[in-house]
């Protein structure tokens, strides 16, 4: 009986525990940070305390922005916590996709069956975004929920926006992680890619905020990108979901082809 | 007769190394082709080739009548494989692994796959982190033969399996076939091919050293001869012996007479090729003892493999180098009626 995409939906289900042990993490974060809001961010005491740190430090951590719900939610939770949880998560996926599964020997299998190579790839790219979407939308409802609770004063047209950046840029470290598993057949190497894109992107912000002379730093962060406005605050910009979106479709067109002209599993 | 499988000149290298140096070789459809050949020998490349996993770096290829490289799915749905180096997932049972393949693989009848599982006595429901590697091989099996498939390319297909299993494995091999379905087998021991294949390509490091039929193999097999004979002597058993074509290795001697009635000579020799001219000379002599081995194959690809090397080597220090020549001119003559077939 055929079934409708089947290797998206067998990379759904086999992945379930994993987007359930990630989407309470994800829970766990927005439960830890955002209700205690009031008591640090807008507390006086908190802001004195930012004011002695290091201002390095505070520009390096976003916590220049703390002090109004937007800015806290935006430093805290999508800047550190969540993005870390998130680019974890979906670099792993993208990592294990194709690159991992071959380096299993599990792939030589699927391929031996009546399967295209571009369709494994499209399929399970397509489970990843999936997941992917899957916990932005539930930060975005967790987030929602507390907005008032937790006196974030938060604007639901801008949440949505900081949640789309938030779910592009996850996407781009999955998809950069699929592309090199797929063009090296192994996963350590899509990890390694993934896991840069992520962590130089946060770097090259961090350093690239401290002055002037290495701000040309920030060009090369897609966490600067996608968070150099402060989208909690003022809003996303669309141009750069856009483009965040279009690289990692870009990406992983070039996994599929990478795909295509190698020998697997050698 | 159409030929299910035709490799012309295949060639891989992975990077500088070749590991396939050229092979040609064909497949006749409705046949059983084993190929046997030492860990290494290129059998696995050969056949990842065939189902376009890897590609091959020169030479052309044809599964049932397409060229793998473009046929795309159509043509894998038409083919069952089972790898040789078989990684199942963790995480999952035996059913819902099978459900999967039959949903990327052709049509399959549920039914079918509780009959293959009841005769491989296979439980489909445990986790396959706990199955043994006899029964996670088995379900490698079992997902290559499900859908039916018209050509079944089978990688060390009874590694792992116990005799009995091998038997079950043995039997569904030939079902297949009368079926109708192809099957192309590889395995580094002989006596597994030997009782399921028609012909074999006996494979070393990327070349094809020979391709025969399994009688071929047997006619130029060498069996241990032994006898013990009464009322001749031991200088009479020698000529006779060495009257025999294909006699060789010949040592008579005459047995001490105590517990003997009378004077017993004992021989030992070895023989290749037909047995009739020695039962004939043998019926001149008064035997109370004989004893001729069903031939060994192992023996006779291991003097085949020696024979390739002497040929590159001056043709020396071979003692059944005509067994070898022999077979190698078989083999010759089936792949040449192979081709214009």
């Amino acid at each position: 009986m055929p079934r409708i995409l089947p290797l998206f939906t067998k990379a759904l289900t086999d992945s379930w525990r994993s987007t359930l042990a990630w989407a309470l993490g994800l829970t766990g974060a927005c439960m830890l940070y955002l209700p205690i809001y009031p008591s640090i961010g807008g507390s006086s005491q908190m802001q004195e305390l930012i004011n002695a740190l290091p201002p390095q430090m505070t520009k390096a951590l976003n916590y220049d922005q703390i002090a109004t719900g937007p800015g806290y939610t935006q430093a805290t939770l999508f800047g550190l916590i969540g993005f870390l949880l998130m680019s974890m998560a979906s670099v792993g996926w993208g990592a294990a996709a194709v690159g991992g599964d071959e380096e299993s020997g599990l792939l030589e299998l699927t391929l031996a069956h009546s399967v295209t190579r571009v369709q494994v790839v499209l399929e399970r790219a397509l489970a990843i975004v999936v997941r992917v979407a899957a916990l932005s939308i539930l930060v975005f409802v967790l987030v929602l929920g507390l907005n008032g609770p937790a006196q974030l004063n938060i604007d639901v047209g801008h949440l949505a926006g900081a949640v789309l950046l938030f779910a592009a840029l996850a996407l781009l470290s999955a998809t950069a992680a699929l592309f090199v598993g797929a063009l090296t057949g192994r996963k350590v190497f899509g990890v390694a890619a993934g896991a840069a894109v992520a962590v130089l992107g946060y770097v090259f912000n961090a350093v690239g905020r401290q002055s002037p002379k290495v701000e040309w730093l920030l060009n090369l962060s897609p966490y600067h990108w996608a968070y150099g406005n402060s989208p909690v605050v003022n809003g996303a910009d669309w141009g750069v979901a856009a483009g965040l979106l279009g690289i990692s479709a870009a990406l992983i067109v070039l996994a599929a082809v990478a795909m295509q002209r190698r020998d697997v599993g050698v | 007769m159409t030929q299910a499988i035709v490799v012309e000149g295949l060639r891989k290298k992975f990077g500088r190394r070749e590991v396939l140096h050229g092979l040609d070789f064909a497949v006749e459809a409705g046949t059983v082709f084993g190929v046997i050949g030492p860990n290494g020998a290129g059998k696995t490349t050969t056949m990842r080739c065939l189902l376009d996993i890897i590609r091959p770096s020169a030479g052309t290829i044809s599964v049932l009548g397409q060229d793998p490289r473009r046929a795309g799915t159509g043509l894998r749905r038409r083919i069952g494989y089972l790898p040789g180096e078989l990684q199942l997932e963790n995480r999952t049972t035996g059913r819902r692994m099978l459900d999967h393949f039959a949903a990327i693989s052709g049509p399959v009848e549920p039914r079918y796959i509780n009959e293959l599982a009841d005769r491989l006595n296979l439980d489909l429901d445990r986790q396959t982190r706990k199955l043994s590697k006899g029964n996670k091989q088995k379900l490698g099996l079992l997902q290559a033969f499900m859908h039916r498939p018209e050509l079944l390319v089978l990688d060390e297909p009874t590694s792992g399996l116990d005799p009995l299993v091998q038997q079950q494995f043995h039997a569904m091999v030939r079902e297949a076939v009368d079926a109708g379905a192809t099957v192309f087998l590889s395995s580094h021991v002989l006596s597994e091919v030997q009782q399921a294949a028609d012909a074999v390509a006996i494979l070393r490091d990327g070349d094809i050293v020979t391709v025969s039929t399994v009688e071929a193999l047997r006619t130029a097999a060498v069996r241990q001869l032994k006898f013990n004979a009464i009322g001749t002597r031991t200088d009479d058993v020698g000529a006779l012996l060495a009257r025999v074509p294909g006699v060789a290795n010949v040592a008579v001697r005459e047995l001490p007479a105590d517990g003997h009635a009378a004077r017993t000579v004992e021989a030992t020799a070895s023989l290749s090729g037909p047995v009739q001219a020695l039962v004939q000379e043998l019926a001149r002599l008064n035997l109370t003892d004989l004893v001729l081995e069903e031939p060994d194959l192992e023996e006779a690809v291991l003097t085949l493999y020696a024979g390739s090397d002497v040929a590159e080597s001056d043709n020396t220090g071979i003692s059944d180098g005509a067994a070898a020549n022999r077979s190698v001119g078989a083999g010759r003559n089936l792949k040449e009626g192979a081709h214009h077939a």
